[in-house]
C-alpha cells in the first residue's frame, strides 16, 4: 500500500512529508519557546516557568536546553531530509531516518520522565511525534528503492 | 554488500567497548535502582548525589529510552556492518544521530554539575566526549560508505 504511486511520489513518501510537517511544527514551537518562553507556557507547549519554585526552574532549564538542541541538530537534519526526499536522493532517505529516530527517541525520554507529572503532555508528544515518526520510518524503508545516489 | 574495512572494525570495537557495554551496565542500574550510591557514583561522580527530584527523573527517562530504543539500534547496526549489510550502516547513522542529540542536551543540562567532579580528561573522553566522537564518526563513515552503495 505504501508503495502505491500517487503523483510524483509513492503514498508512503507523501505520508513521510506529512509526518515531517508535524515534526517541523514541533521544531517551530521549540524555536518560538526560545524567543518567548512565557508565551510558550501560556499556550501549553512548555510546562514550566523560570519564575516558579526550585523544582519548576530545574525542569524549565532542562526543557530550554532541549528546545535549543532541537533547533541546532534535528531541525537542520529535517531540512536536509525534505530537500533530499523531494529530489528522491539517498541522503534524503538517510536524513529522514535520522530525523524520525530522534523524534521517536525523545518523546520516549519525555514520557518516561514526566508520566506522573505531565501525562497529557507526554501523550501528546507520543501521539503527535513518536508514533507518526515510527510510521514514517516504515514508509521510508518500504520505499527505499525509490532513492538514488 | 559492503565489506568491513579496518575503519569499520575500529568503530565497531570502539562502540562496543566505550559505548555499548558501559551504557547497558550503567543505564540498567539507573533503570532498576536509580537511588543507589553505586548508580550515582557512575552517572554523577564518586560520592555525589542527585541535585533534586528532576535530576532523578531526567536520568531515569534517558536510561529507559536508551535501553529500549538507542542501544538496540546501535547493536543491530554494528551487527549489520560486520555482516556488510547496507541496513547496518543506516542503523549506525541513525544511532549516531541519537548519540549526538542526547550528548548536546547533556552538555547544556549536566556539564556544569558533572564536569567539576570528574575533570576535563574524563569528561571529554569516557563520560561525555566519546559519545559525540563516536556519533559523528559513524554518521560520517556511514554516509561515505552508503554513497557507493545501491539500496
Amino acid at each position: 500500500m505504501f508503495q502505491k504511486q500517487v503523483g510524483p511520489y509513492p503514498l508512503g513518501i507523501w505520508i513521510v512529508f506529512i509526518v515531517l510537517l508535524a515534526v517541523f511544527l514541533g521544531w517551530g514551537m521549540q524555536a518560538y519557546s526560545l524567543l518567548n518562553w512565557d508565551g510558550a507556557v501560556d499556550i501549553g507547549f512548555q510546562n514550566e516557568r523560570f519564575t516558579g519554585d526550585a523544582v519548576e526552574r530545574a525542569w524549565a532549564h532542562e526543557s530550554w536546553s532541549v528546545a535549543l538542541v532541537d533547533v541546532l541538530w534535528p531541525l537542520p537534519i529535517g531540512i536536509v531530509a525534505i530537500v533530499g526526499l523531494l529530489r528522491k536522493r539517498l541522503f534524503g532517505f538517510a536524513a529522514g531516518l535520522m530525523e524520525f529516530a530522534i523524534t521517536v527517541y525523545f518523546p520516549l525520554v519525555f514520557a518516561f520522565q514526566r508520566w506522573t507529572t505531565y501525562r497529557s503532555t507526554a501523550l501528546v508528544a507520543l501521539f503527535l511525534w513518536a508514533i507518526p515518526s515510527f510510521v514514517g520510518i516504515i514508509c521510508l524503508w518500504v520505499n527505499r528503492k525509490s532513492f538514488t545516489q | 554488500m559492503l565489506k568491513p574495512s579496518v575503519l569499520t572494525w575500529i568503530l565497531v570495537i570502539f562502540g562496543l567497548v566505550f559505548i555499548f557495554v558501559p551504557m547497558v551496565y550503567v543505564q540498567f542500574n539507573v533503570a532498576v535502582n536509580p537511588n543507589s550510591q553505586q548508580t550515582k557514583d557512575m552517572i554523577i561522580g564518586r560520592g555525589e548525589d542527585y541535585r533534586d527530584k528532576t535530576h532523578v527523573r531526567v536520568s531515569y527517562g534517558i536510561a529507559l529510552s536508551d535501553l529500549i530504543f538507542w542501544l538496540p539500534l546501535l547493536a543491530a547496526g554494528s551487527i549489520g556492518v560486520i555482516l556488510g549489510r547496507i541496513w547496518g550502516y543506516i542503523l549506525w547513522g541513525v544511532s549516531g544521530a541519537i548519540s549526538v542529540y542526547i550528548s548536546i542536551i547533556l552538555l547544556f543540562t549536566e556539564r556544569e554539575y558533572v564536569y567539576p567532579s570528574v575533570g576535563p580528561l574524563v569528561y571529554y573522553t569516557i563520560f561525555w566526549g566519546f559519545f559525540v566522537y563516536w556519533g559523528v564518526a559513524t554518521i560520517a563513515y556511514a554516509t561515505l560508505r552508503l554513497s557507493d552503495a545501491k539500496l
